[in-house]
């Protein structure tokens, strides 16, 4: 058993005996220590999916499927393509891919787990941290050292775009945190 | 959508610690009660924090109905019932397995919703009303989010309360009596202030009583009996103190207080300048009171707390001039671990005015997002 807060996109658990994908989980803090996670997840086998939310400590089964360790490899409308070591090709859709999608970007090196349910690749699990290349972001304010004051930045290759700390520039390489979409700090 | 659903109301209630659960519970449940004519049954864990509130509550009993709400002893080994259609379980409590089991069993299941926390916070919004599938069980609880704007539960304000507040401010005779069956003398002294103060254990006290001491104008403080009455015995150099002392130094007289009933408690806080409220429940209704206040917040790990401090206090203050939004910001702050209270208490005061109009606004605006009457709505969507 996992409980919510252990969960993360990518994820197969049972609910109402439903295998189901979770695509997002986003994690916030509630009152009195308590926590409460926002889950995007889809069924596999009715396809709908539907947005929750579950106390941080609610336990589920979770189901352990086929994984296998690839790296992305093209886009090709409207699905992304994984291969793995044997030059293997796996189609997932972008629906599936959740907040993974935010970070693919050609040439990419990073490893990903890809999910297969009745041998169909489902979701994809990026690394808890990756390094991206800002390709904008404002310059910072002067005056402001604390470290505190986020600014807007976006990202090579995707062109999404999060929260950095105000003395992050352009070209800078930062560490994201991929199960919360947060900077973490500057990549040496 | 039936007009008459629901009928009947489960409400189940853990008090983790001091009175803001099951106080936000009993409120809710006599509204469901009394204004909206639900069966309602209270299911509270621990009915001696509970019985300070309500009198004439018997600790000794399990089942009893008071003010038109049946309250039960929440056991361990709870009873087999028949689960009411409207299943609130508040601030996340775990309800027994065996009434969800029950719940699930059921042909029409009932309408299942865990009452959150209050928060100003952004995301509250994209959480309220959200289901929450059970992981075994063929049934679903929704969460349902107080909160302060249209896109969340709103707030519990019971009917007519803004009214019977500004009943109580046009009357002074009524004043009078109030301020006499506290043995406080109903007229006030040249440029007297009246300050209620309920809080936490709190760094930042000792320092601001010295300062209402060190003021030119005369402070009364009302002190309803709790966790902050020995740190203001101590100020005075007493070991304790009771309901009925009074202690004063230089500017600054302090009443203590018995604990009193939520009415009593929301008249102390209609009839002070200034109000000093901590948790949840008191906190709204010091934005019912209308009068400037300071929230003391329940302190999180990891300084979360701040953040939610914040969020209500960036909600709070639009509309306000920006200095008068940092003297909002730099007492709440100092009252929450920070420093400096007295300077930022001199500021405060110093827009009471402007922040006591701009208290009646934001209840006005706030009052028109009742808690009670959003939740029985989402449950009829939702049956």
């Amino acid at each position: 058993m996992k409980t919510a807060q252990e969960l993360r996109a990518g994820n197969v658990i049972s609910v109402g005996g439903e295998p189901m994908v979770i695509l997002k989980a986003e994690y916030s803090r509630s009152g009195r220590n308590g926590s409460v996670v926002k889950m995007k997840m889809k069924g596999l086998l009715s396809g709908s999916g539907k947005e929750t939310v579950y106390a941080a400590d609610d336990k589920f089964e979770q189901i352990i499927l086929d994984r296998k360790e690839c790296t992305y490899s093209y886009y090709s409308d409207p699905m992304y393509v994984f291969m793995d070591e044997e030059y293997n090709q796996y189609e997932v859709e972008a629906e599936n891919l959740g907040d993974a999608v935010n970070y693919l970007m050609d040439g990419m090196e990073d490893k990903c787990e890809v999910t297969f349910y009745e041998g169909k690749a489902i979701s994809v699990e990026l690394p808890n941290t990756i390094v991206r290349e800002v390709e904008y972001t404002e310059p910072a304010v002067r005056g402001d050292t604390s470290g505190k004051v986020m600014k807007p930045a976006k990202l090579v290759g995707s062109g999404f775009e999060l929260p950095v700390t105000a003395f992050i520039e352009i070209g800078d390489k930062i560490e994201i945190d991929t199960r919360t979409n947060e900077f973490k700090r500057r990549a040496n | 959508m039936e007009k008459d659903f629901p009928r009947s109301c489960d409400i189940f209630c853990t008090v983790v610690d001091n009175y803001g659960d099951v106080g936000v519970c009993w409120r809710l449940a006599r509204q469901l009660a009394n204004e909206h004519g639900l069966a309602v049954r209270l299911w509270v864990d621990d009915l001696h924090s509970f019985g300070r509130m309500l009198p004439e509550l018997d600790v000794a009993l399990s089942q009893q109905t008071c003010r038109g709400v049946e309250i039960r002893l929440w056991k361990a080994d709870m009873p087999e019932v028949a689960p009411a259609e409207l299943v609130i379980g508040a601030f996340a409590c775990r309800l027994p397995e065996s009434y969800i089991r029950e719940m699930a069993a059921r042909e029409r299941k009932p309408v299942w919703l865990n009452l959150e926390y209050l928060s100003a916070e952004d995301w509250v919004e994209t959480h309220h009303k959200l289901p929450s599938p059970h992981p075994q069980l063929p049934l679903t609880k929704y969460f349902f989010f107080p909160g302060f704007t249209d896109r969340t539960g709103g707030l519990l304000i019971e009917c007519g309360l803004l009214a019977q507040r500004d009943a109580f401010r046009a009357d002074a005779a009524m004043q009078a009596r109030y301020w006499q069956g506290l043995n406080v003398p109903p007229q006030r002294q040249v440029g007297e202030l009246r300050v209620s103060l309920f809080s936490y254990e709190n760094a930042s006290i000792a320092p601001l009583l010295q300062a209402w001491a060190d003021g030119v104008s005369p402070l009364r403080c009302l002190l309803p009996e709790g966790c902050a009455l020995p740190q203001v015995a101590a100020f005075f150099g007493h070991a304790g103190g009771r309901a009925g002392d009074v202690w004063q130094c230089d500017s600054l007289t302090v009443h203590v207080l018995p604990f009193v009933e939520q009415p009593e408690y929301d008249r102390l806080l209609w009839a002070c300048d200034v109000n000093f409220v901590r948790g949840e429940d008191s906190c709204v209704r010091a934005q019912w009171a209308a009068k400037p206040f300071i929230w003391q917040i329940y302190a999180q790990q990891d300084g979360v707390h701040l953040e939610k401090l914040e969020a209500l206090r960036a909600r709070y203050v639009e509309g306000l001039p920006e200095d008068a939004a940092l003297a909002v910001r730099d007492l709440w702050l100092a009252w929450n671990g920070g420093t400096d209270v007295a300077a930022a208490w001199a500021r405060f005061n110093e827009r009471h005015k402007l922040l006591a109009e701009h208290g009646l606004a934001w209840g006005k605006r706030l009052s028109g997002n009742d808690l009670a009457l959003n939740l029985l709505d989402f449950s009829r969507q939702v049956a």
